[in-house]
């Protein structure tokens, strides 16, 4: 239950105290953090709420945007050449196989 | 008086000296096996994250020499504490918790201290952000616009530990429970230095949309 006077800053913001919930929880939500029935509430609440459901698109678009920065990037052929020659000087077996791309 | 010789077991057949040296022999077989049992495991469960890891460590450091340090050090610390590896548990997690601690420790860097700031003030304050945003006409940004430069800029500013939690959760796609272990820090924990950054970036997206004079549709 969020207090009375976040509810009032909430106010303040043009926001609806009634979306409390859903701006409590809604980034637990969206990364599947909550029981299935909060989740069932919550999507209840965004269906007939336009604005948590804009904010909701909103936050989404950011968690993609965030996701989308998963560069695939591989370790320089150079990193390996240098791992490889450590791991051989511990020993390792398999220090050949770290030289070599995927 | 007579002096008892040690009895040492042998193999029918083989003097005492030749019965040593195969017991020798085998110790010598039964470790090379281990290491060769070690090295195909650390081959299979920890050579494939080397992309990962090394993807991990330049968000950390930000620096293409020092990531590469860090990696080097993450596997060779991998390598020789394989053995408190649990076999069937999520290598690349292990591996990103070695990173983090050799990065930390690399950088000399404290336990943060930070204030966080509790949930219920963060909800808050993410709906303020939201709240700016769609009243300047901004809120459509991320459909609109290619942030990634602009995102990449505001997560490398973006302060320890709130970075670690960002790029874990939502760049690596970590839930909470693993960047918990690989922080070293309650679930709760990730989740308030988790949603602290997501805000603290929002924040910083909205300072560049305002530096490009960047207008939504609707807005005037």
């Amino acid at each position: 239950m969020m207090s009375a006077p976040a509810r009032s800053k909430l106010e303040s913001l043009g926001l609806s105290a009634s979306c409390a919930e859903v701006l409590s929880h809604l980034w637990d939500y969206l990364d599947e953090q909550i029981t299935p029935t909060s989740a069932a509430r919550l999507e209840a609440h965004i269906a007939t709420c336009p604005q948590c459901r804009q904010y909701e698109e909103y936050q989404e678009c950011f968690l993609r945007a965030m996701s989308n920065l998963k560069q695939e990037l591989s370790a320089p052929s150079s990193l390996r050449e240098r791992l490889a020659a450590r791991l051989k000087g511990q020993g390792c077996g398999c220090w050949d196989k770290v030289s070599r791309q995927p | 008086m007579t002096t008892a010789s040690p009895v040492m077991p042998h193999s029918p057949g083989l003097s005492v000296e030749e019965s040593v040296l195969t017991a020798d022999a085998g110790l010598q077989e039964a470790r090379s096996a281990s290491d060769v049992a070690r090295d195909a495991a650390f081959e299979r469960d920890a050579l494939p994250w080397l992309d990962d890891v090394y993807r991990f460590a330049l968000s950390l450091t930000r620096e293409e020499s020092d990531a590469d340090d860090v990696v080097q050090e993450t596997f060779l610390r991998a390598y020789r504490s394989w053995h408190t590896f649990i076999p069937g548990t999520d290598c690349r997690r292990w591996l990103f918790t070695i990173c983090r601690n050799v990065f930390l420790r690399s950088r000399e860097r404290q336990r943060p201290t930070v204030d966080l700031e509790d949930g219920e003030q963060d909800a808050v304050a993410a709906g303020s952000v939201y709240a700016a945003a769609r009243e300047r006409g901004y809120d459509d940004i991320y459909a609109r616009l290619d942030l990634a430069p602009a995102l990449r800029d505001a997560l490398d500013e973006l302060a320890e530990p709130f970075r670690s939690a960002v790029i874990l959760v939502d760049v690596e796609d970590l839930s909470y429970e693993s960047a918990a272990e690989v922080m070293g820090v309650p679930i709760g924990t990730v989740r308030s230095r988790l949603f602290r950054g997501r805000r603290l970036l929002q924040e910083k997206l909205a300072t560049v949309a305002e530096d490009l004079g960047f207008h939504g549709a609707g807005a005037p």
